[in-house]
């Protein structure tokens, strides 16, 4: 229970809570553009001012908005450790055994971390200010075009709202279960490749009831208060975007251009 | 497995592809765990198997590409071919599960999921050759980067699965195949 409040929606009526789901998911992809896009730290120090000034207009407090992260900063730590350690680079900085600390190693590390670190937040500032049918409304509606193909656009917006939502649960969980493994004797960096894959059983099928229990417990939930199935939804018209939607959705463009004029 | 709800279908497809992000991170924390048991297959291959086949291919294409776009794996340049070889997989083990009924589960499992493995390999070597390689596409190469790479990922995907849908039906969290009378 204690995951719930990650990624659940706060009523509120800030700047963001106020912009079109529509806008905002598209915002997001284009955020999400210039994290992935950024070409150095200059770029990444531009995307986390960005998500510094969207925590501030979201009106949420910073430990709500940071939330997802804090769940898993320790994975991420070990995330940046294995590729800083391993990472098969040429500029060695430091080299003992079958350990060398790179600095590609450590870059690509960082990347990782810091690429999960603001797309988890991002998504977050998304899922908090937005209630979930709306998103999934928005998602269906961005991808209608594809409805005249036969594609059931409705229920593929709710798959990818639910993937996005249960990320940092997932994640938590996985490490939990690893560290439970762990301290059982499980021997996941066992040199031996039978006794590595062995060790990987009483990983992974944890993981899959876990996660399965909690599908189910959603689905209950989602059926007990009338969901059934997406295509038979009735839904109101869609508003049109306002000024402020096109506003926001100019500045993210802008925020993407410049990664990409950054890296020229 | 055809007694689920269209809600929990939904429900379980979203669950899978968010495990496509997180179960890649988790092996990737092993030393070669990424490279050498395929992590982001087995999701994919347990959503044909229990959601069936459209939610298979859907997990199969939205999963690598939610995990490329949030993580980085697997790389954009292996995206491509990684989205028609898992799409495949979902495909085929959803279409064979539901079509192939020989009362015994794990002979069902094993038939869907021996086929879709090696469906998802075909597929995806004749998509390099034709689309991505433009010709310069060798058996050898074939051969070498789905099967002499992956064969541990293989054997642990013929372990792993069923034993996790095993764990699934013993949870009840997935209907029985051919409940006793």
């Amino acid at each position: 229970m204690r995951t719930l409040p990650t990624g659940q929606y706060l009523p509120g009526h800030s700047f963001l809570h106020r912009l079109d789901a529509r806008a905002k998911l598209l915002c997001l992809f284009l955020l999400m553009a210039a994290v992935i896009g950024a070409p150095s730290l200059w770029g990444y120090a531009l995307v986390l001012a960005v998500v510094a000034l969207l925590i501030l207009l979201s009106g949420l407090p910073l430990r709500s908005a940071v939330a997802p992260v804090r769940g898993v900063y320790l994975f991420l730590l070990v995330i940046w450790l294995m590729n800083a350690l391993f990472f098969d680079g040429e500029d060695v900085l430091f080299s003992w055994g079958i350990i060398q600390l790179t600095r590609g190693g450590m870059e690509q590390g960082f990347r990782v971390a810091a690429n999960v670190v603001l797309v988890l937040i991002l998504g977050n500032l998304l899922t908090m200010t937005t209630l979930p049918t709306q998103v999934a409304a928005a998602l269906a509606s961005l991808t209608k075009p594809l409805a005249r193909v036969g594609v059931p656009t409705e229920e593929v917006g709710m798959i990818i709202s639910v993937a996005i939502q249960f990320i940092p649960t997932l994640l938590e969980e996985a490490e939990l279960i690893k560290m439970a493994q762990t301290a059982r004797g499980a021997r996941f960096e066992s040199k031996k490749l039978v006794e590595r894959a062995t060790s990987l059983l009483p990983l992974v099928v944890p993981i899959f009831v876990s996660a399965f229990r909690r599908a189910e417990e959603l689905a209950l939930a989602m059926e007990a208060r009338g969901y059934r199935y997406a295509r038979n939804r009735t839904k109101r018209q869609a508003n049109p975007l306002a000024l402020a939607d096109y506003l926001a959705l100019a500045v993210c463009a802008l925020i993407c251009l410049a990664q990409f004029f950054v890296r020229r | 497995m055809s007694k689920m709800s269209p809600v929990k279908c939904t429900v379980i497809t979203g669950v899978c592809i968010g495990l496509c992000v997180v179960l890649p991170m988790a092996f990737h924390a092993i030393p070669n765990g990424g490279t050498l048991f395929s992590p982001m297959h087995i999701p994919v291959l347990l959503c044909g198997l229990i959601c069936g086949w459209a939610y298979g291919l859907l997990c199969g294409l939205a999963g690598p590409l939610l995990s490329a776009l949030l993580t980085g794996m697997p790389p954009m340049q292996y995206l491509p071919a990684m989205l028609v070889e898992l799409g495949t997989y979902g495909l085929m083990c959803g279409l064979l599960f539901s079509l192939v009924r020989t009362k015994k589960l794990y002979t069902d499992l094993y038939i869907s999921l021996v086929v879709g493995l090696l469906a998802g390999r075909i597929v995806a070597g004749i998509a390099q050759a034709l689309l991505f390689f433009g010709g310069r596409y060798t058996l050898a190469l074939w051969l070498t980067s789905y099967f002499v790479r992956t064969w541990p990922g293989m054997v642990t995907h013929l372990i792993l699965v069923p034993a996790v849908v095993a764990a699934l039906i013993k949870a009840k969290l997935v209907p029985e195949r051919y409940p006793a009378e």
